[in-house]
């Protein structure tokens, strides 16, 4: 089975062709600020050998950085406006409490607190009062607001107090784009209320990006489906991604974990994805993305999001570096790196001029790094090999050696042996690993329904849901044998007789052999 | 001793290592601490052996069901609300303020309500963990009477209570909880300087400032954090710290019950295979065992820390999937008391076995 796995990244947009396991093709080029462009090249890259391939690629996976990118970076993110609906509760705790400054000023300062929501009982906290709600909108009307984010107390067990100020909001002013908080969230008003907030942010962004993703495959005339990876390492379909474009929030190394996994053969591990602007560390473990267990922060922000337990630092090849060598990052020319190295004759002295200078690789025009004082190099190159021997001994998980895999673009950085490595491996294709990662990223399935446990014992009601979760995954194409349950979420809805709760399991797969058209990756 | 915003981190992850999974989860709590902290200037922590015998003292905190405050957010005008509020109620003014647990979010409202009013919050509490209901504090447990004591909802409505038996209290309270939408604020069994003297747990807010540094400073893998824990709890009015099991996190379930988060987590190899920990939570971890193996048994106390940050975490963030490390402490001696025992003791949350002190009970902890 033939399929396309692609890594647009801030830097590099990066592609690679699969027959099954084996990379027929792969190709590296400079993310184009139209992406589509970009993309386009490399599709060209990868099937120019043979173009009667077109018509035999039966998939096409797509990773995206952008969307994390854009929080960290605070670019692309439009204003929201926040409404929680939860007073009289939270009084002096609105919207953004806890944020950093400069992404909170991002967003704008249109935040709003609302009467109304439920209690964890089902009687209301508050009354939805008309007059605040017409007060709100007009106000959004008058600062013409063009993305907005709702939250309720509650809204897990109830959403409607959500849903029908989205009604609202929507009738009055046509074209807003709307995140719900239940949509995107699990309890905890607060992470669910900020998912909410970034997804609406990037709601427009997501729109451009999609349509050049989009543009990109049509030009090239392939017809094939089309999926975005998401941060638990299952796919979605476009017009889902252009929903929720948050759910892609650490795809990026979910799919570099996976690709070095495949790779190596390697089930335990650590991993460094170096790219332009940071180093990831992650960990395998069975072979798979181990996961973080705490609250996780994107972009200083705090979510609930389940994601791999990944440390980021500000080190990758395009880093600026101090012009005494001391400091390396976090600052990065990315994607500019072409133009802005002294390599490539350009006036910003980066990480990768330094290992040109130290003789360690051959980039651009290595004459250019010459003058370099020599000093300036060696303490630059031993600050870039501190930072990354602090990264693996912080993530290590136990104070075993583990075989550290370099990947990404930037593992030219390492130019030494990390102390905290019982041996480095830089697999064949590490510098696409990302690509591979999406090509084999997994078929998820998910049943979600309410279920009274006084009807249906619990152990009887997960296996049931567990059941139904694999049968969508199947029918959208994952191979029996690997599939294996991924999550399972309860909330218990205490004001229903009966001891109800909404009970939710999504299941994990690989892609078997062929796709079935017919399947929805997503049942409701 | 001045405590500022600075202190707050180190503080409420302390707080919750020694919540033993209840408190609820002192994020909020933390935002609005600092938010108080940053508008009033450092609030004053004091020694309890610095009081005035004749200081009029009371204990302020928040009684419910912890998940419950994931959603309806406190907010930071509430325990000086309800301070004044009691002080209505008693026709006096408080000298100071005291936490009922050195729990989550119960360690900090304490700090909120004191700063806003600039009276000095005493460094201890009345439990030294956090449990579930009023009568295990050791307040009452020397004889305080809990009331007169006032009750705040998240909607500024006030309840008072005046009875003599803290069991009518606490199941007065945690009725008025249920309907008060699962989480309220109250200010309770006022005291004299002397009287608190008698019935302190000392110095464990300090105490946990310091645990959270050590959680900080050596942030990373559950097993590397043991021993330096083990040393600050040595050197402690604790008892001793053993590691009990580690593994991931294969069942969680709970539901607010009586107004009380009501669960329980099952936690099995990494391999899965071989035998799995069961622990059982009202609001706070209270017992682990394997089938009718006790491992760990309240009072002493029961933490679960993230397999590979040491972060602890509260009952109501368990997911499934975790990988997760459970700790055990002993408990303060007070505790170990058949006084105290009387009201803490496994049969007192309706489990069919004694308490079993956790040394004891190494030969059936997993070794490390």
């Amino acid at each position: 089975m033939l399929r396309i796995g692609i890594d647009v990244g801030g830097t590099h947009t990066d592609a690679v062709l699969l027959d099954g396991d084996e990379v027929v093709a792969s190709t590296k080029s400079l993310t184009s600020s139209d992406v589509s462009s970009g993309i386009l090249d490399a599709l060209e890259a990868i099937l120019a050998h043979d173009r009667g391939i077109d018509q035999k690629v039966e998939a096409v996976m797509l990773g995206t950085t952008q969307f994390t990118n854009a929080v960290i970076e605070r670019r692309e993110l439009a204003e929201v406006a926040a409404i929680r609906i939860g007073l009289p509760s939270g009084r002096g705790i609105p919207p953004k409490t806890g944020w950093p400054e400069d992404i909170s000023r991002c967003l704008g300062g249109n935040v709003y607190m609302l009467q109304g929501g439920y209690l964890y009982d089902g009687w209301p906290l508050a009354e939805l009062n008309e007059r605040e709600v017409g007060t709100v909108i007009d106000d959004l009307k008058a600062k013409k607001v063009e993305a907005v984010a709702i939250s309720a107390a509650f809204s897990p067990m109830n959403p409607e107090p959500e849903r029908l100020l989205a009604e609202r909001v929507r009738a009055a002013l046509p074209g807003v784009r709307i995140t719900e908080s239940h949509s995107i969230g699990r309890l905890g008003i607060l992470e669910r209320e900020n998912a909410a907030m970034l997804n609406a942010s990037l709601l427009g962004f997501a729109d451009r990006v999609v349509d050049s993703f989009v543009k990109a495959i049509r030009q090239r005339g392939l017809r094939c489906r089309f999926f975005i990876s998401q941060n638990d390492g299952t796919l979605m379909d476009a017009d889902f991604a252009r929903r929720f474009p948050a759910l892609t929030f650490a795809s990026g190394p979910t799919n570099s974990l996976r690709g070095a996994c495949r790779l190596t053969g390697l089930n335990d591990a650590i991993v460094v994805d170096i790219g332009g602007t940071t180093s990831d560390f992650g960990v395998l473990q069975d072979g798979f993305p181990r996961e973080s267990n705490i609250v996780i922060d994107v972009g200083g922000v705090r979510t609930n999001f389940r994601m791999p337990d990944i440390l980021s630092i500000g080190l990758g090849g395009g880093s600026h570096v101090a012009r005494d060598g001391s400091a390396v990052g976090p600052r990065s020319v990315g994607h500019e790196l072409v133009s802005k190295g002294l390599v490539f004759g350009g006036e910003t002295l980066t990480a990768t001029d330094i290992v040109v200078a130290a003789g360690h690789a051959e980039i651009g025009d290595p004459k250019k790094a010459q003058s370099l004082d020599p000093d300036v190099v060696k303490a630059a190159t031993r600050e870039i090999s501190r930072m990354l021997d602090a990264g693996v001994e912080k993530m290590k998980p136990s104070s075993d050696p583990l075989p550290v895999v370099l990947v990404g673009g930037g593992a030219v950085l390492v130019t030494e042996q990390l102390q905290a490595a019982s041996s480095m491996l830089l697999p064949e294709h590490s510098g696409v690993a990302n690509a591979i990662g999406a090509a084999i990223a997994q078929i998820g399935g998910e049943a979600e329904r309410m279920i009274s446990y006084d009807k249906t014992p619990r152990q009887d009601a997960i296996r049931q849901m567990t059941e139904e979760a694999a049968r969508v995954a199947l029918t959208a194409g994952a191979e029996a044998a690997s599939i294996r349950v991924a999550d399972v979420e309860e909330t218990s809805i205490s004001y229903m007789p009966g001891n109800a709760v909404r009970l939710r399991v999504k299941v994990v797969g690989d892609i078997a052999g062929r796709f079935c058209d017919s399947a929805s990756l997503r049942a409701e | 001793m001045k405590l500022t915003v600075d202190a707050l981190p180190d503080l409420s992850s302390g707080a919750v290592f020694l919540a033993t999974g209840g408190g609820g989860d002192p994020y909020v709590a933390y935002l609005a601490t600092q938010k108080v902290l940053a508008e009033h200037g450092p609030a004053e922590l004091i020694a309890v052996e610095d009081l005035d015998d004749d200081a009029f003292v009371a204990a302020v905190g928040g009684v419910g069901a912890p998940t419950v405050s994931l959603e309806l957010l406190p907010s930071i005008d509430d325990p000086g609300i309800a301070l004044e509020a009691f002080e209505r109620h008693v026709g006096r003014k408080l000298d100071a303020v005291v936490s009922f647990e050195i729990g989550g979010g119960n360690s900090l409202i304490p700090l909120i309500a004191a700063a806003g009013r600039g009276i000095p919050v005493v460094d201890g509490d009345g439990m030294g963990r956090a449990l579930p209901e009023a009568q295990m504090m050791t307040y009452p447990i020397a004889g305080i009477p809990s009331t007169p004591a006032v009750a705040l909802d998240y909607a500024g409505n006030t309840a008072t209570f005046s009875t003599d038996s803290t069991a009518t209290y606490e199941r007065h309270i945690r009725n008025l909880a249920q309907a008060m939408g699962g989480m309220i604020t109250t200010v309770e069994h006022p005291m004299s300087g002397k009287q608190l003297k008698s019935s302190i747990v000392p110095g464990t807010i300090s105490f946990s400032i310091e645990i959270g540094r050590i959680l900080r400073e050596c942030r990373g893998n559950a097993h590397r954090i043991l021993a330096p824990l083990r040393e600050a709890f040595a050197g402690s009015l604790y008892g001793e710290l053993c590691h009990i099991f580690t593994g991931k996190v294969a069942d969680y379930s709970s539901a607010i019950v009586g107004g009380f988060d009501i669960g329980q987590a099952v936690i099995e190899s990494f391999e899965g295979s071989g035998p799995k920990l069961t622990i059982d939570v009202k609001n706070e971890f209270l017992l682990a065992r394997i089938g009718d193996q006790v491992l760990a048994s309240v009072p002493d106390l029961i933490t679960v820390l993230d397999y590979e940050t040491s972060t602890p975490i509260n009952a109501e963030r368990l997911r499934y999937g975790q990988r997760v490390s459970v700790v055990g402490v002993g408990c303060p001696d007070y505790y170990r008391s058949a006084r105290a025992l009387e009201v803490v003791a496994p049969r007192c949350f309706g489990f069919d076995c004694d308490f079993a002190p956790l040394e004891k009970l190494t030969e059936y902890h997993q070794s490390i």
